[in-house]
């Protein structure tokens, strides 16, 4: 039994929903009970029909993004965008992503006002490439060390070793290794905390 | 908030006492989430709108100023009721004190060349 007058108050309740998209789940589907609430309130005054009527109700209640901006605290436009959501994994995970799910990351992360510029420097620097850059990092770090001895018998033996690759002293390499893993998941967690806090 | 509002001192200072003002409200005892809309709204210039009551209501059941209880209605569903908590109250208090200082000072300023 969907009637005219019924319609016009489920369009006024979704665009009410839209305006509150970045509210936490229980507080957005109290308010807009609540509203609900108000609107069946004050239509038992009138005819069900009586579409001027709810139209001014409705026109009593406000603009919902009106009430949108009261529960956002925050102009329009500035609610964040969803994709803040995924920003901080991306940036941590990414690379692993053909290497292109950083850029995305970082893209997203410079594009949004979520975070202030100290916040994007850091996730930039700390480390390009997220996670990939220690594990890419590990594979040049797998140098080989070659011997060979040359010399016989009774002779004075001769060893020449060589090393291939990147290498730094084992103690560098660790802490290189630490910062570089540990480095980017900090960056993360503090990317998310500070979305949690927009 | 409309671009232009920022500038507004009015806007700004309405904003500021609406809350406090909701609290006034329920100073009386509890009341019915939908008369609180209507007469805040009705008194004109402190909100939007009836519909921008509730987010208010909402921040203050946060702030554990107010809490609700549901109460069976004569005809129709059950209804919401504000009421004052401790807290409310104790901040109401201040907020009446700290208005009439500060009423008085802008007052003065105002009206210091008359």
């Amino acid at each position: 039994m969907s009637t005219r007058t019924d319609r016009v108050v489920a369009d006024y309740l979704e665009r009410l929903e839209d305006c509150l998209g970045t509210l936490p789940g229980a507080t957005r589907r109290q308010l807009l009970e609540e509203i609900a609430e108000h609107i069946v309130e004050a239509r038992e005054a009138l005819d069900p029909e009586d579409e001027v009527g709810l139209l001014a109700i409705l026109d009593a209640l406000g603009d919902p993004e009106a009430i949108g901006e009261e529960a956002l605290g925050a102009a329009p436009g500035t609610a964040p965008p969803r994709s803040d959501l995924f920003v901080p994994w991306l940036v941590l995970l990414g690379g692993f992503v053909f290497g292109v799910g950083w850029l995305v990351g970082i893209i997203l992360l410079w594009s949004s006002a979520t975070w202030r510029l100290r916040d994007k420097l850091l996730a930039s620097l700390v480390v390009p490439g997220g996670l990939l850059f220690p594990v890419l990092l590990l594979g040049m770090g797998g140098a080989a060390t070659t011997c060979t001895g040359s010399g016989g018998p009774g002779l004075l033996t001769v060893t020449h070793c060589t090393t291939h690759g990147f290498v730094l002293p084992l103690p560098l390499g660790i802490a290189v290794l630490l910062v570089t893993v540990l480095g980017p998941f900090l960056v993360a967690v503090h990317l998310d905390r500070v979305r949690r806090r927009a | 908030m409309v671009a232009g509002e920022d500038r507004d001192p009015v806007a700004q200072l309405r904003r500021g006492v609406a809350e406090p003002c909701v609290l006034a409200l329920l100073r009386a005892g509890e009341r019915y989430g939908f008369d609180l809309a209507r007469e805040l709204a009705g008194v004109g210039g402190l909100v939007a709108g009836e519909g921008t009551v509730y987010p208010l209501l909402a921040r203050l059941r946060r702030r554990q100023l107010v809490e609700t209880t549901w109460k069976e209605s004569a005809q129709g569903p059950p209804r919401r009721y504000y009421r004052l908590t401790a807290k409310g109250k104790a901040e109401l208090d201040a907020f009446v004190e700290q208005w009439q200082q500060f009423r008085s000072t802008v007052d003065a300023v105002l009206g210091g060349d008359r």
